[in-house]
Formats: C-alpha cells, sequence, structure tokens
C-alpha cells in the first residue's frame, strides 16, 4: 500500500524514491533467483556438453546445438514416453471432466436418498493423503491386472473429489428456472445435462481440466510403481530411468528432454493464463 | 427444487387429508419425485462407483494391511499390533521422521514468510508488475522431476551454485549433495524455490481481496505500516492463511520426489523421508504390510497436525467479517 499524505516536501520525495528503489532491488533479485534456474535448464540443453562443467559459467551458449535435441530422443525412446504421458492425461482429464459434472450436477440440482452420505463420502475422499492410499490402491491395481498397462495408470486417477465439489458448487448457481423450461419442452435429463448444463460449466471445466491435465502431465509417484515395463513409462518415470546410471556427460540431453517436458505446460499456460492461475489456485495442488 | 411449489399450493387448498385415496396429482407428483431421484442418483452413482473403490476401500484396507505381514506374494497373516510395534524400535523409521519433520519445518515456514513477502511486494504499483508477476511463475511450470533434475545439475560438486558460492568460502568443490549437513538444506531451499512463487499467487489473491476501507480506515486513526500489518491485514486474510499452512504442510509431509531423484535419501540417509521409506519397504522389499503401517502413522500426523492448525488459527481472537 502506499501512504498518500500531502507532504511532498524534498525528504518526503527522497524517502519515496529510495522506496521504489528498494523495490525493484528486492523484485530484481528475486526475478534472478526464480528464473536463472529455468533459463539455465532452457541454455543448457543447446550448450555443447563440455560447456556444462566450464568455469566461468557460460551463461550464453558458445556454441549451439540445436540437435541434442533429436540426439537425446535418439538415445532414449523418449517420444513414446512423451506419447504415453499425453494419452494419460487427455483420458483422465476427460474422464475427470465428465464424471466430475456429472456428480456435480448430481449433487446440486437432485435430491435422492442417501445423498448427503455420498457427498460428505465425496468430501471425506479430497482429505485422504495419496500417502495412505500408495501401498493398498498398488495392491488393488495389482490384482485387477492393471499393473504395466494403460487402465493402472489412467483409471484410479479418473474422478476427482476436489472436481466433483467444484462442479456441484458451480452447478448450485444454475436456475432451477432454465432446467424446468427445458424439461417442460420435453428434453430428457441427459439431453439437458448434454446439451444445457455443460456448456454453461465451461469456466469451472476450464479450470478443472488444467489442474487435472497438470496432476498427470507431472504425475510421478504412481507411474513410478505402477508401471516397470518400459515401453508404458511416462515421461517423468522415463526421465528418471534414464537419468540414473548417467553421469555429466549427458546433462545437454536430459536438459532438453526436460525442456521437452515442460514445453507442454508452458504452451497451456500461455494459451489459458486466466483459467490457469485461478484453477491453481482453486486446488492448490501442485504436480 | 420443483416439487416445492406444488406442495404449498395443495395446503393453501385446504383439502382434508385422505389417505387411502391418493389424489391424481400426488401420484404425479410421487412417480415425478422418484423418477427425478433415480435421475440424480444415477448422475451420481458413476463417480460414486470411482470414489467406493478407489479411494475409500483402499483407506479401509490400507488400515487393515497395517495389522498383516502382506507381501504380495503369499496370503497375509494377522499381526495386531506387530508392525507398530516394530517401528516404534525401528531405527530407519526414527530418523525418517525426524528428516521429515526438519524437512517440513524447512519447508514451510520460510515459504509462508518469503511468500507473503513477495506477494505484499507485488499488491503494490509499480512499472513492470505485471511482467514480473508472469516470470516469477516459472518455476511453478516446471514439474517435481524437472525442478529435481535441474537442481541436480546446478548443485554438482563443480556446477553453476559452486561457481557462484565457492570464491566466497574458498572452496573449488561443495558437496551439495553428498554431504551430511548440506545436502538437507539443499533440498530444502530447492523445495522452497519450487514453491514460493505459487503461494505468493495465492496471497496475492487474498491481499486483493482486502477492501481498501479497511486500510483508510487504520491510516485515518494513524497505524504505522508494522500496526497496518499485524492488525488489519493479517487478520483479514485468515482464510488465505489457513488455506496456505494446511497445504504446505500436507504436501511437505508427503515430499517424494525431490528425494528420491536428488539424492536417493543419501547420504546416509539424511534425507531418507517416511514417504521414501514407505517406497522402500512396499517396492523393494515388498514388505506391504510394513509400508502400510508406515503410512497409517503419517495419515495420523497429518490429521493431527491440521487439525491443530485449523483449531490454532480459529482461536486467534479477533474477527472482522
Amino acid at each position: 500500500m502506499i501512504l498518500q499524505k500531502n507532504r511532498h516536501t524534498a525528504s518526503y520525495n527522497l524517502a519515496r524514491a529510495l522506496d521504489k528503489i528498494w523495490l525493484y532491488l528486492l523484485v530484481i533479485v528475486g526475478l534472478l533467483i526464480f528464473c536463472i534456474p529455468v533459463y539455465y535448464m532452457a541454455t543448457t540443453s543447446l550448450k555443447a556438453e563440455s560447456e556444462v562443467v566450464a568455469i566461468p559459467i557460460h551463461w550464453i551458449p558458445h556454441e549451439f546445438h540445436p540437435e541434442n535435441y533429436s540426439a537425446a530422443f535418439a538415445l532414449a525412446p523418449f517420444a513414446t514416453y512423451f506419447y504415453n504421458s499425453l494419452v494419460v492425461a487427455i483420458v483422465v482429464v476427460a474422464m475427470t471432466l465428465f464424471l466430475s459434472a456429472l456428480a456435480g450436477y448430481g449433487f446440486a440440482k437432485f435430491n435422492f436418498p442417501g445423498k448427503n452420505i455420498c457427498f460428505l463420502l465425496v468430501l471425506s475422499t479430497l482429505m485422504i493423503p495419496f500417502q495412505i492410499l500408495l501401498i493398498p490402491l498398488y495392491i488393488l491395481v495389482y490384482n485387477l491386472g492393471w499393473t504395466n498397462n494403460y487402465a493402472g495408470l489412467i483409471i484410479p486417477g479418473a474422478v476427482s473429489a476436489f472436481g466433483v465439489f467444484l462442479m456441484r458448487q458451480f452447478c448450485l448457481t444454475l436456475p432451477d428456472e432454465l432446467l424446468d423450461a427445458a424439461r417442460i419442452d420435453g428434453c430428457n435429463e441427459l439431453r439437458i445435462f448434454l446439451s444445457i448444463v455443460l456448456p454453461l460449466l465451461k469456466p469451472p471445466l476450464a479450470s478443472l481440466a488444467i489442474i487435472t491435465f497438470l496432476g498427470s502431465w507431472n504425475n510421478f509417484l504412481w507411474p513410478l510403481i505402477v508401471v516397470n515395463k518400459a515401453d508404458l513409462f511416462t515421461l517423468p518415470v522415463g526421465m528418471t530411468v534414464f537419468t540414473q546410471p548417467l553421469r555429466s556427460p549427458y546433462w545437454t540431453y536430459i536438459m532438453a528432454v526436460s525442456t521437452v517436458a515442460t514445453l507442454p505446460v508452458v504452451i497451456v499456460f500461455l494459451a489459458l493464463q486466466k483459467y490457469f492461475i485461478q484453477g491453481v489456485v482453486l486446488s492448490g495442488m501442485k504436480g | 427444487m420443483a416439487e416445492k411449489p406444488l406442495s404449498t399450493n395443495s395446503t393453501m387448498t385446504h383439502q382434508p387429508a385422505r389417505p387411502r385415496q391418493v389424489s391424481f396429482g400426488t401420484m404425479i407428483r410421487r412417480s415425478l419425485f422418484f423418477r427425478r431421484s433415480i435421475y440424480g442418483f444415477l448422475f451420481v452413482a458413476p463417480a460414486m462407483l470411482f470414489f467406493l473403490i478407489f479411494s475409500i476401500y483402499p483407506m479401509v484396507n490400507g488400515l487393515l494391511l497395517s495389522v498383516t505381514d502382506y507381501t504380495l506374494l503369499k496370503a497375509p497373516n494377522f499381526v495386531g499390533m506387530q508392525n507398530y510395534i516394530d517401528l516404534l524400535t525401528n531405527k530407519e523409521f526414527q530418523n525418517g521422521l525426524i528428516v521429515t519433520a526438519l524437512f517440513v519445518l524447512g519447508t514451510t515456514i520460510p515459504k509462508w514468510i518469503v511468500s507473503l513477502g513477495l506477494a505484499m511486494l507485488f499488491v503494490r504499483e509499480f512499472w513492470g508488475r505485471e511482467a514480473f508477476k508472469v516470470l516469477y511463475f516459472t518455476p511453478t511450470l516446471l514439474s517435481g522431476v524437472v525442478v529435481s533434475l535441474v537442481w541436480k545439475l546446478l548443485l554438482n560438486p563443480g556446477g553453476v551454485m559452486t561457481a557462484l558460492v565457492g570464491p566466497l568460502v574458498h572452496l573449488p568443490e561443495i558437496f551439495w549433495l553428498s554431504h551430511a549437513k548440506l545436502t538437507p538444506l539443499a533440498l530444502i531451499a530447492v523445495d522452497d524455490w519450487a514453491g514460493i512463487p505459487f503461494f505468493m499467487i495465492v496471497w496475492i489473491a487474498g491481499l486483493v481481496g482486502i477492501p481498501r476501507e479497511f486500510y483508510e480506515a487504520a491510516l485515518i486513526d494513524g497505524a504505522g505500516r508494522a500496526q497496518i500489518f499485524w492488525n488489519v491485514t493479517l487478520p483479514l486474510l485468515r482464510p488465505t492463511t489457513m488455506f496456505v499452512i494446511v497445504t504446505t504442510t500436507i504436501a511437505s509431509l508427503q515430499a517424494f520426489s525431490l528425494q528420491f531423484i536428488m539424492t536417493k535419501g543419501g547420504p546416509s540417509n539424511v534425507t531418507t523421508t517416511v514417504a521414501l521409506l514407505v517406497y522402500k519397504y512396499g517396492f523393494e522389499y515388498f514388505k506391504m504390510g510394513m509400508a502400510a503401517t508406515m503410512s497409517v502413522i503419517m495419515f495420523l500426523f497429518i490429521i493431527v497436525i491440521t487439525i491443530a492448525q485449523i483449531r490454532g488459527m480459529r482461536s486467534d481472537e479477533t474477527s472482522y467479517t
């Protein structure tokens, strides 16, 4: 907050100028701290391997090697991992959006016996940390025969309690008259949901889609344990497994893959910045 | 709901209740209500099925597993509280609890303070503010795995961080990730780095929501900056504060990828958190029962800490809302 006082004396002006200088100093130091590692990742991916450990640090690559990217993708099946991550993320997003909207609408606009108990159940699962589910969920998926399987990667994450809660909150604001009018016109309930309710839910669905996409794209622990066949690795798992035996000679490749792994998130961020920040703040969960 | 106007209508016509002869309207209404509740149920059912199978059942099963010696290879035996008793004297687990506690302390309190401080800078008007804000957000775009890999490179003994800090302490190489004292601090710093920008955005959202009138009133009353912060800003930020405190704590208690990728829990277990132990016991030793016990204990910790935090926040006197 700026203290607005009508004292435009010289010392007051000086104090204000100093204040601004301090402000910019802090903000720029913060900027360097938060951005340099990301910048370093992107630039290292283009360097010659010998430059990585060069002292003094090469802040700008002295030689440009964009072929690091193709070389990295030739070294390990990162294209497959990328594809796996994308498929899993898209299916998870689609299922989460549909199931959450469906349930949120059901909770908001219908009455049925046991509704409150069901909703309480949903809210309670919101509070279960993944930590406690890890072992029993793995055993369940193992017994279902879903380890090393897309189903194991997708199905357990295909609905989110947060999503149901979010959709319910938005559905509560929809006017009943609108739905009743459609009923009088002879619309059946599924049609009302698909052609009237869903389009109205676009803004919260966009936020939910972004959160869910991020969660799935960045998910590490679950794919790590549920898949151990290399051709089913998602990108985070593939990157980790790939980097275990490698030492510094491969850092440019590792940074190239890291950059590629970040690109989809950057694209989503730039395209949907408003929903992005809103969604991420809403959920309070990242990755 | 559509039923309500209909029912008020029927009481207004003052018709005496006829229990045996149900009117046509009531029948329609009942069948309508019945049909609509069926629809409501159908809408909710698919998601509920998922929750029951993939959240509720595993959670109950986790509690049950914690009293067995299940190994995934042979049928589980009931062992009572033996796993819990074993863990009491398990050096690895005790160490894990301490490591986790230190990590949680290091990745919560500094995160709250720094991110709030930055947010207070960013609610002031200055040239280029929006651009700065977007650039500050960049670490949030990296996944945990990418953060770990990038910082593993930066924290190489002869890497960038050494080049920056080394000359000050006259060391040609600093073993950030293989030094018993330094490594936990390094991981804490990385986690703070990755989390602060996100919580800064959360705080900004909270700060922007405070009506200007409160500040104006405080200024008229002659309050100084510190007084305004403690007596106006903080109390009005309480919902945001609660959110930040609870989410950072829960996330830190479960932190996994940093430790797993950057240090594998080393050197000599100084970064082996309970989350890492659960993974080790479950998927390297296949002691599923023991691993489940550890996660139940962690879960209890999470519940107790969360409730304590929410209680603590509530019992703060002053409420302006």
